[in-house]
């Protein structure tokens, strides 16, 4: 295995579903770094960035892989590497199901930094499913997600209610903000006015603003007169040659191009 | 001076090198300027059309004298000014070139002289041939032999050329010039007319010229064949050697001097075949008088009248071109609906004919265009019927097909279509695609016991032996009298006999092809079972017995009658199809003596294929309904819910199954308890590992709309919230007030009724906008579209009304649900079904029906799957969008508005456009595939595999293996996996069911089930997910979901290619150090390995054909 120019610093260890296997995976990992002044939402020393998880690893399989180098704070497995910082919700099973996994990038973060520097020696190969460790793929996984997939309904109405009755507190407080505010003048003096006022007011909608448009032309074109002087006559005149002439155009152009398809052979 | 020259002849060479590239390059862009567009369309890589681009100064710069009259004789002459460039195209296309007619000129100058030195012969009496050389065959049946007579060879007093060449109405591609040889008066007799005595002695004129110019090298092949596909006249076909061998075919028509029979002993009452000759016996009772011979005495007149009809012709086509231009497209018209061939063909000669008589009654102009000649004489042939108002000039024998075309030609003339050229001129019509039912009679020699039967002997006296002829009429109207309302038309077509080699006998008429019926149906025909009768105390009744023979039987009806009847077993919406079946074999049977053995009728073979597994006559038309009639009480139910938040307001299919399309309809489930594990608190069956895959069980979708409410939130994450409590609500008022077993998730409620499992999706109407909407930093809101509002609309609003639509044009058109669904297994069968969305294909076939022309609508799936294939393979998808008019919606103005807008947005759109009216602008059904290398793989294959089934359909000897066409090729994969049947749940609906598959955990007796049976749970389709999701980058995956056995892989070229390292892109790639430089290939033995770990159990084998690839 050829190893990575300083600039790149990467480093390749083996992986394989279990003893079986001929040949095998190799994960990209180094310890996880982002430039100056942006935020990471994992711990800059004590992360390992894992590139190339294979499909068959999860999360609770990586962190028993690299447990021998320390021990394993969390494991998170996403599709992409992160690029900015973003923030992370608690992702519900009932309304995020889990998506079918494919190659993904992983982010181990050891309880020690220690754990870092000792899994970039790491020589491999690592083997994702053991005896001890049995790691289920092919018809046993699907008749687990199957089961899995079949959920407590009773746990979807708790769940939902929660959120309805947070989501309902939220927007009072809301309301009852805007209520506060209305009328008032900000620092510069200026009011908001809102569709809560004594006046409806237009909805500040694009498809508003457009029709708005579309009637002020619609009342400018009744006012004009058409076919009124004879410079409009020759005008249309004109215009419909020039229609028929770029019609006859096109025309040329479509039989030029079928003509290239061999389209006039009727045999 | 020498220096001077010296000096200039050195200065001045870089002058002209650098001047003439430059010319050079200037001339070329000048060119290129001025034939820009022309390369820019023409050039076949692009092949796209682009929309012009005029200058203002072009556009509106004062017309000329010259430019104002094309435009308005375009205007007030032809359609369009496209369809007046399509026409002078085509006409180009068909045309003689110059240069070759005078290759053709100087050709028949050569033959003119040959004939002339062809040496005479001593007079002999008919019948003593031996005169005759060896290595040449009399080109006629002498049958009866003994025929009164002297015959002797003289060269022939005059050579004439005649017909379309001298006309210049002859069309490529086959170019005859027929040459007619008028025999010297000395040759004939008074009384040749009579007993084929004039055709005896012009075949042997045939034969011995024959033999003297087949010694000659000027021609490359001498041969007979029959003119116009009549047996009693041969001609003699001469063919150029050397390169020209192909370009034309001189005919020689021998032909009695004019005035040598009197036209009046030719009327069509007169008889000129004595019975006493021809069947050496009186007719019974002498007194009779001999029965009129029609055929025999056109045939003859046709020949005295050669040089009369050319010269006719020449003066009223003579010099106006539009009537060539004309007769030059009737024509090509013909051809494409193949009526031009064989006995009885409407042939070149008669359109011109037809022309001539048209001028002479003043219905054609003779400065019409040629357009208009066209028009006219379909407009003509449309509303006049020949069989009652024959014109007095003579005309084809089956006048109903060419006027049901005709019929069909204008219906397209008038419709304003864009591409109506196209249609008309260009679209071949071969009878296979173009009639519903098509059935071979053979062996043809069956034919003659019918004649005995049907005691032809007139006609067979008249047609000079020709059996299949005699019998022709007959048949066919005993075949059009049974079959009644059944029936729209029925047409039938002789392929013309071949020509043969002078030294052979003529073919017999047994080998003179094949006879070939077709059947246009009419689908509200088909669905009656009962041929109702006379009443039983009628004269007529007795008729009614006759024809029917031991079918009819006396019935008693519901309103007391008491009738003569048939009945026709057929339970099925398949069964019924075929009744036309079962009548002809009757018919045939009974009245003809042909047993069934000898009809081959090509009517429901394809059907086995869309046949469900226990079923063999059905094709599940039945069984949809079904399903459809357990939707519309569940959606009375879901209407009639107390106790929601919010009262349903409508209940809207979503799924293949509700529009009659899903190729295999479910059928109810009753699980075996025993082959499950139980999930005792959710009340559901879970799969079991040690046992078969249990059966797939596909959920259909209903999307359920409420009644509009101001209490919905308006943030997208708390509908989905408010959506998921509707589901739970609905689940649990289902169980409690109709007690049906239902289980609720975030998005849907599965509800189990009478066997079958509905998925139920509620539906609030403003949540696509709530997505859609966008705040822009000045706090204005716009509506922009989104995948997920995209998603959800297509779901919930488009997926509904495609639904209901295609539901409504199957109870128009019966033949749709099998059509569509033969479609969709061919499709899939070729593993191209992921490629290509059920609703897109669905809509390819609602396009045969909705948009036949230049056919009618498809009756049965047969017919209509022949022309899916033909429709696929010839649209040409990159420069036209397929319109679909659901419920005629659109007009001609809004359709013409959608063609301009197609072409403004082309290179935005999918490679594959459809519209509809509901989606005039973006085309959902193929926006996410198929990608052009897949709609490119389905082209080529529909191309490949139309001829092979209609080669096949055509077989006068049965079609051989119908599923050939079904089977893919697996030779082009670089990957194959092979899965094992045990989990593979839909194994028996492979193209070739396997004799026996694996218990899938069902009982057979009905019954519905407290539990719910386990759904959607597909292991091939689990796998084929994971193995897009993890190797989608470098692998395409085809597969049959329709129990294929087989995963065919393609590796990506494109991901082969080394790329330089970068974090986003090593999925499955390893590291390799390539000259120096480091770089990522895929790891194709690890990906080999994690195909068979991914699909453990499933999994057979994978078959790596490492010879195709190098990494």
């Amino acid at each position: 295995m050829p190893s990575f120019p300083a600039t790149i610093s990467l480093l390749a260890i083996p992986i394989k579903f279990s003893e079986k296997q001929q040949a095998s995976h190799y994960l990209y990992v180094r310890g996880h770094r982002v430039r100056e002044g942006t935020k990471s939402s994992w711990p800059q020393k004590r992360t390992l960035f894992v590139l190339n998880v294979p499909p068959y690893c999860t999360e609770e399989c990586l962190s028993r892989l690299l447990s021998p180098c320390g021990p394993v704070q969390s494991v998170e497995l996403q599709e992409k590497p992160d690029l900015a910082e973003t923030a992370k919700e608690p992702k519900s099973k009932f309304f995020h199901p889990k998506p079918v996994p494919g190659f993904q990038v992983a982010y181990v973060v050891f309880q020690k930094p220690g754990g870092v520097s000792a899994a970039l020696a790491l020589k491999g190969p690592l083997l994702v499913s053991t005896e001890s460790h049995p790691v289920k793929s092919g018809v046993h996984k699907w008749i687990r997600d199957y089961r899995d997939s079949v959920l407590d309904p009773e746990a979807l109405r708790v769940e939902v209610d929660t959120f309805m009755e947070t989501y309902d507190k939220k927007m009072a407080e809301e309301e009852a903000k805007a209520q506060e505010e209305e009328g008032v003048p900000d620092e510069e003096g200026w009011v908001k006015v809102t569709r809560r006022g004594r006046r409806p007011v237009l909805p500040r909608t694009e498809a508003a603003s457009l029709r708005v448009l579309e009637r002020e032309k619609r009342k400018r074109a009744r006012k004009e007169l058409l076919n009124f002087y004879a410079w409009q006559h020759r005008e249309t005149k004109m215009e419909h040659l020039a229609q028929l002439r770029k019609k006859f155009e096109e025309d040329k152009q479509r039989i030029e191009l079928m003509r290239a398809q061999r389209k006039f052979r009727p045999y | 001076m020498l220096d001077i020259d010296d000096f200039t002849l050195a200065s001045s060479p870089p002058w002209p090198q650098v001047m003439e590239p430059a010319l050079e390059g200037t001339g070329k862009e000048g060119k290129k300027e001025s034939s820009k567009k022309h390369t820019v369309a023409g050039s076949p890589g692009e092949g796209l059309w682009q929309p012009v681009k005029l200058s203002w100064a072009e556009l509106y710069k004062e017309p000329t004298n010259e430019e104002l009259n094309r435009l308005r004789e375009t205007e007030s002459l032809f359609h369009s000014s496209l369809l007046r460039l399509q026409v002078e195209e085509l006409l180009k296309e068909v045309r003689l070139s110059e240069k070759k007619k005078e290759r053709i000129d100087a050709f028949l100058r050569e033959v003119n002289q040959r004939i002339m030195r062809v040496p005479s012969t001593p007079e002999t009496e008919l019948t003593d041939q031996v005169w005759l050389p060896a290595g040449v065959q009399v080109p006629l049946h002498q049958v009866p032999y003994a025929v009164k007579g002297r015959f002797r060879f003289l060269p022939p007093a005059r050579v004439t050329v005649v017909g379309s060449y001298l006309l210049g109405t002859c069309i490529r591609p086959d170019i005859n010039v027929d040459v007619a040889l008028t025999m010297p008066r000395e040759i004939l007799q008074d009384k040749d007319g009579l007993n084929q005595r004039y055709f005896r002695k012009r075949a042997l004129y045939l034969a011995h010229l024959a033999h003297h110019l087949a010694q000659d090298p000027l021609f490359s092949s001498v041969r007979f064949s029959y003119t116009n596909g009549c047996h009693l006249k041969p001609s003699l076909l001469l063919r150029p050697h050397g390169k020209d061998e192909r370009l034309v075919t001189v005919r020689l028509h021998p032909c009695p001097p004019p005035d040598f029979f009197r036209p009046c002993r030719l009327l069509p009452s007169k008889n000129n075949v004595r019975s006493a000759w021809y069947r050496g016996q009186s007719p019974p009772g002498s007194g009779s008088p001999e029965p009129p011979t029609p055929h025999y005495n056109t045939w003859v007149l046709q020949d005295t009248a050669l040089e009369s009809h050319v010269q006719l012709l020449s003066t009223v086509l003579g010099s106006t071109l539009g009537l060539k231009d004309g007769v030059a497209l009737l024509k090509v018209w013909l051809r494409q609906r193949e009526l031009d061939k064989g006995l009885g063909g409407f042939s070149g000669f008669l359109v011109s004919m037809l022309v001539a008589f048209l001028v002479s009654t003043r219905k054609i102009h003779t400065t019409m265009s040629g357009y208009q000649v066209l028009r006219s004489i379909l407009q003509f042939l449309a509303t006049t019927d020949l069989t009652v108002n024959g014109i007095s000039l003579c005309l084809s024998s089956d006048p109903s097909l060419v006027q049901h075309e005709a019929r069909l030609s204008m219906v397209l003339l008038d419709s304003k279509a864009d591409d109506g050229f196209q249609l008309l001129l260009m679209t071949p019509k071969p009878m296979i695609r173009a009639f519903d039912h098509v059935l071979h009679l053979h062996p043809l020699s069956r034919l003659q016991a019918a004649c005995h039967r049907l005691k032809l002997w007139p006609e067979l006296q008249d047609h000079g032996g020709d059996y299949v002829s005699a019998t022709l009429g007959p048949l066919t109207t005993l075949l059009e009298q049974g079959l009644g309302s059944r029936l729209h038309l029925l047409a039938h077509s002789r392929p013309p006999v071949s020509e043969w080699d002078i030294s052979q006998d003529p073919p017999k008429h047994r080998d003179s092809g094949t006879l070939t019926l077709g059947l246009l149906l009419r689908p509200e025909g088909l669905t009656s079972v009962l041929e109702l009768g006379p009443e039983a105390d009628q004269p007529e009744a007795a008729d009614f017995r006759r024809f029917w023979g031991s079918r009819s039987e006396l019935r008693r009806f519901q309103d007391g009658a008491i009738r003569e009847a048939v009945v026709w077993e057929a339970a099925s919406m398949a069964q019924k199809r075929l009744i036309p079946h079962q009548v002809v074999t009757h018919l045939l049977a009974l009245h003809a003596d042909i047993p069934d053995t000898c009809v081959h009728y090509m009517g429901g073979l394809l059907e086995a294929l869309i046949q469900g597994l226990k079923e063999t006559s059905s094709t599940g038309e039945e069984a949809l309904a079904a399903v459809v009639r357990c939707y519309d009480d569940l959606s009375r139910q879901l209407w009639g819910l107390e106790g929601l938040p919010l009262t349903v307001s409508a209940v809207q299919g979503a799924h293949p199954v509700l529009r009659y399309t899903e190729v295999f309809p479910p059928a109810p489930v009753k699980p075996a308890y025993s082959f499950y594990e139980h999930l005792r608190e959710r009340a559901s069956l879970l799969p079991r590992p040690d046992k078969p895959c249990p059966a797939y069980v596909e959920p259909m979708t209903v999307v359920c709309h409420l009644e509009g409410s101001g209490q919905w939130p308006q943030d997208a994450e708390a509908i989905r919230r408010v959506r998921a409590a509707f589901q739970l609500r609905l689940a649990e008022l289902l169980t409690q007030q109709h007690g049906l077993r239902c289980r609720a998730t975030a998005t849907h409620t599965d509800v189990l009724k009478d066997g079958f499992v509905f998925r139920i999706r509620v539906a609030y109407q403003r949540e696509p906008q709530i997505l859609k909407e966008t705040r822009s930093p000045e706090g204005m809101i716009s509506l922009r579209d989104t995948p997920a509002s995209l998603r959800l609309e297509r779901d919930t609003r488009q997926l509904p009304l495609l639904t209901s639509a295609l539901h409504g044009l199957q109870q128009q058109h019966p033949a749709f649900s099998g059509v569509a669904r033969l479609a969709k297994r061919w499709v899939r069968a070729q593993l191209l079904g992921e490629g290509l969305t059920d609703e897109s294909l669905d809509l390819v076939a609602a396009a045969l029906f909705l948009h036949p022309e230049p056919f009618t609508p498809p009756s049965s799936p047969q017919v209509g799957f022949l022309r899916f294939l033909f429709l696929v393979s010839t649209f040409d998808w990159k420069n036209n969008p397929l319109i679909i008019n659901l419920n005629n919606e659109l007009t001609v103005e809004e359709q013409v508005e959608i063609r301009s807008g197609f072409l403004a947005t082309r290179l935005q759109l999918p490679v594959m456009v459809i519209f509809t009216p509901q989606d005039r602008k973006s085309s959902v059904w193929t926006q996410d595939g198929p990608s052009p290398q897949i709609l490119q793989r389905l082209v080529v294959l529909a191309a490949e595999a139309l001829p092979v089934l209609e080669k096949q359909l055509m077989d006068p000897r049965g079609p051989g293996d119908i599923r050939t066409v079904f089977r893919p090729p697996l030779d082009m994969y670089d990957v194959l996996i092979r899965l094992s049947p045990r989990h593979i749940p839909r194994h028996r609906q492979a193209v070739d069911s396997p004799a026996a598959s694996f218990c899938r955990g069902l009982l057979s007796e009905p019954g519905s089930s407290s539990l719910m049976p386990v759904l959607g749970y597909d292991p091939p389709q689990l796998y084929l997910a994971q193995l897009r999701e993890a190797f989608g980058d470098l692998a395409l995956f085809f597969y049959d979901q329709h129990g294929g056995e087989v995963i065919g892989v393609l590796w990506k070229p494109s991901s082969f290619q080394p790329q330089p390292f970068k974090a986003s892109n090593t999925k499955g790639r390893m590291v390799v150090s390539q000259v120096g430089e480091l770089m990522m290939v895929p790891n194709v033995e690890a990906i080999l390995e994690d195909f068979a770990i991914l699909g453990e159990g499933l999994v057979q084998a994978v078959e790596a054909r490492s010879e195709r690839w190098t990494v």
